[in-house]
């Protein structure tokens, strides 16, 4: 029988000292289990609009605080590190010669990850400083032009108001 | 039932993380769960990046309302494509929570109870989902 690799419980997965396959294993099933909780509240909040839209907005309200940018971007890199962690063991169960590169292989997928979060967590984090504008500034202007009554531009125009 | 009964028929874990291929055995079923895995993880790398590039990136969480969100739905194509998302998100979690919930709660009275309510919240918004998906009615936005 193949050596045993998975750890049967959290207290010997966190003594466990293992090298590249311990961590991105227990990483991955952290990164996996957080997405579904978030999918589960996300589908929900979602389903909202066709029960009423109004609702709906005030839920946004919840995404729209500034500390649940930290949580987006949590969900941001689960997402991004979970997919290419698990395309990396995609490759190796297909083609199993690479098992022997398997160090470089999860090196790359991390790499792509952070590489990836560095343009990410600027765009998301710097607009909460007044760094950079929020992204989908311009978009959003060009169709408040129009959309004037857009709950989303009423909103911004009562802030504004409230700051004058 | 010994504690080696609620994970067997699961391929052999691998030192870099996922599982060998099941042998199977009397059913497919850990076979079947293997490959979905496989192939419904890699659909979802480029569904769901996606939507996190679009939603994060593109449109602004700070610029996002019902109004977007309802013009988007109006094409049928996006729901469809939605439920694509959906289901194949809710199912891929879905089976790597029961994964984890037979490698850490080993009592089996436990485990099916750990498994039935886990079941029921993660089908019961699944289906929530698809009936909104299913449901939604592009006039709403008009009829304001
Ligand atoms: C913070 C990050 C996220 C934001 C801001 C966001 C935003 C949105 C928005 C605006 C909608 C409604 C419009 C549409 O259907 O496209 C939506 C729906 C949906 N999102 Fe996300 N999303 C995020 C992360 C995720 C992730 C990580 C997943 C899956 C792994 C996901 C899965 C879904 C699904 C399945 C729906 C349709 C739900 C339903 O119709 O019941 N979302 N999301």
């Amino acid at each position: 029988m193949a050596k045993e690799y998975r750890s049967r419980s959290l207290g010997t997965a966190l003594r466990y000292k293992g090298r590249e396959g311990m961590w991105t294993w227990m990483l991955h099933r952290a990164t996996g289990l957080g997405v579904l909780l978030f999918l589960i509240i996300h589908v929900i909040e979602t389903g909202l609009i066709v029960i009423s839209p109004e609702f709906y907005d005030e839920a946004l309200l919840l995404y729209k605080n500034p500390f649940f940018r930290i949580a987006e971007l949590l969900i941001f890199f689960s997402v991004l590190f979970h997919a290419a962690n698990g395309l990396r063991i995609v490759v190796q169960d297909f083609w199993p010669a690479v098992m022997r590169r398997q160090r470089q292989l999860v090196w790359a997928a991390t790499a792509v990850v952070v590489i990836a979060m560095i343009p990410v967590t600027w765009m998301m984090v710097a607009p909460l400083f007044g760094w950079a504008d929020e992204p989908g500034t311009g978009r959003h202007l060009e169709r408040c032009r129009s959309a004037t009554t857009a709950p989303a531009c009423v909103l911004e125009g009562s802030a504004e108001a409230e700051a004058l | 039932m010994s504690t080696e009964e609620s994970t067997a028929g699961r391929g052999e874990a691998r030192p870099g993380g996922g599982y060998d291929v099941p042998r199977g055995g009397r059913s497919n079923f850990e076979v079947w769960s293997w490959v979905f895995m496989r192939v419904s993880g890699v659909i979802l790398i480029f569904l769901s990046v996606y939507h996190l590039v679009w939603w994060n990136l593109v449109v602004g969480v700070e610029h996002l309302d019902s109004e977007l969100v309802i013009d988007r739905w109006a094409n049928p194509l996006y729901r469809l494509l939605n439920i694509a998302l959906l289901t194949f998100a809710m199912l891929h979690g879905l089976n790597g929570a029961r994964y984890s919930i037979e490698d850490y709660v080993r009592k089996p009275g436990l485990q099916l109870a750990v498994k039935g309510v886990v079941y029921t919240i993660v089908i019961g918004s699944l289906i929530f989902g698809i009936f909104a998906l299913l449901t939604f009615d592009p006039s709403i936005l008009t009829n304001r």
